[in-house]
C-alpha cells in the first residue's frame, strides 16, 4: 500500500528536477528499489500510473531496478548475494558475522528529459 | 536528454522527521514510533504503560488510526493527553502528519511522547517520523513464521514486545523460533515477553521505558 507514497515522492523528485533544468516534459524515469525495501514493483508501477495523469510525466515510461541482498561476510572473506528479502547467515560459509551492503536501496537514479 | 537524479525517493519524509525531530528534542521529550500488525495489542500496551508509569513520567499519545477514536478516547480516560490521527485509508503514519497535528500536544510538559502508528506490519517501518526509537509488538497467536516474513520492521526496531504469551498454552506459536529469528534479523533487538492482559511482564518493559527517558 505505501507504494503510493513511494510513487507521489518520486513523481515530485522526478517534476522538481525537470523543471529545475528547464524542460517541458518527463519521458523516462529510472529507479533503483532495493529487494529487502518492502517495496512490490507491480503495486509501485500501477500506483505511478494513477499518479502521472495530468502531470508533465503523462508519458513517462517507469523502469524499475531490482537490486539483490548482497553483503560481504567477515568470516569467509567473500561476497554474497542471496534470493531471500533478509540474510540471518552468510550463505557461503554459515557465519554470522556479515555486513549487508545492497539491497535496501529505495533511490529515483536519473529520468530523460525533453522539450 | 538525461539527468542524472541520485535522490532517495524517501527524502523529502526525512527531511521533514528531521524538522519534527528538532521540535521534539527542543521540548525535551523522548519518542517512541510504535508498530505492529493489526490487533497485536498497541493499544493495550500503552493502557497498561500510563497506568504503570503514572507519576513517575508524562506520557503523551498520537494516536494513528486508519478511520475512528476508539484508541483515543481509551488513552483520554487515562487521563494523558492525546490526538488522533484518521488517515483515512492511508496504511502508515508519515512525518507529515506528525507536524500537523504535534503541536496540539504539550510537548514541553511531556517525558515521552508515543506515536501509535497505523496497524500495519509492512509500510510503517519504512517511514521515519521524527522518533527516537522504533519499538513493534508481535502477539504471539500471530505465529512464528512473521519475523522472516516481514523482515523490515524487525531489523528497524529497538525493541520487541511480544504480547498475549498467556494464550501460549493455546497455540502452536514457536516463542525460541521468534527469539531466534528476531534476533539474527537484528543482534541489538531487546525483547519482551508479556500479557497486556494479565500483566505479565509488562514491569520489566516500562523499566526499560523508564530507564531510557531519564
Amino acid at each position: 500500500m505505501h507504494e503510493v507514497s513511494i510513487a507521489q515522492g518520486l513523481l515530485e523528485i522526478a517534476i522538481d528536477n525537470c523543471k529545475k533544468q528547464g524542460y517541458k516534459n518527463i519521458d523516462s524515469i529510472k529507479v533503483k528499489i532495493g529487494k529487502a525495501s518492502g517495496i512490490v514493483s507491480d503495486s509501485l508501477l500501477f500506483a505511478f500510473e494513477a499518479l502521472k495523469t495530468g502531470t508533465i510525466a503523462e508519458k513517462a515510461n517507469l523502469n524499475i531496478e531490482q537490486i539483490p541482498v548482497s553483503g560481504f561476510c567477515d568470516i569467509c572473506n567473500k561476497n554474497f548475494t542471496v534470493d531471500e528479502a533478509y540474510v540471518i547467515a552468510c550463505p557461503i560459509c554459515g557465519g554470522s558475522s556479515f555486513k549487508v551492503e545492497t539491497g535496501r536501496e529505495l533511490n529515483i537514479d536519473e529520468i530523460e528529459v525533453s522539450w | 536528454m538525461k539527468i542524472k537524479v541520485v535522490t532517495n525517493i524517501l527524502e523529502a519524509n526525512d527531511r521533514i522527521a528531521a524538522e519534527n525531530r528538532k521540535v521534539f528534542d527542543d521540548a525535551g521529550v523522548f519518542v517512541i514510533n510504535l508498530m505492529s500488525g493489526p490487533g497485536a495489542g498497541k493499544t493495550s500496551l500503552l493502557e497498561t504503560t500510563i497506568k504503570d508509569l503514572k507519576g513517575r513520567l508524562k506520557i503523551g499519545v498520537i494516536e494513528g488510526d486508519i478511520a475512528g477514536t476508539d484508541d483515543a478516547q481509551r488513552i483520554d480516560s487515562l487521563g494523558a493527553p492525546v490526538v488522533q490521527i484518521n488517515t483515512g485509508g492511508g496504511c502508515h503514519l508519515d512525518a507529515n502528519m506528525i507536524t500537523e497535528v504535534m503541536n496540539d500536544l504539550p510537548l514541553k510538559d511531556l517525558d515521552l511522547l508515543i506515536i501509535e502508528n497505523v496497524g500495519n506490519l509492512v509500510c510503517p517501518a519504512e517511514f521515519n517520523v521524527g522518533e527516537h526509537m522504533k519499538a513493534m509488538l508481535l502477539s504471539i497467536a500471530e505465529g512464528h513464521d512473521k519475523p522472516l516474513k516481514y523482515p523490515l520492521m524487525f531489523q528497524k526496531s529497538s525493541a520487541l514486545i511480544l504480547n498475549k504469551i498467556d494464550l501460549l498454552p493455546y497455540t502452536n506459536a514457536d516463542l525460541e523460533k521468534i527469539r531466534k529469528d528476531s534476533l539474527s534479523l537484528n543482534p541489538k533487538l531487546m525483547i519482551f515477553e508479556v500479557s497486556c492482559r494479565t500483566g505479565e511482564g509488562t514491569g520489566e518493559w516500562t523499566k526499560w521505558l523508564q530507564s531510557l527517558v531519564k
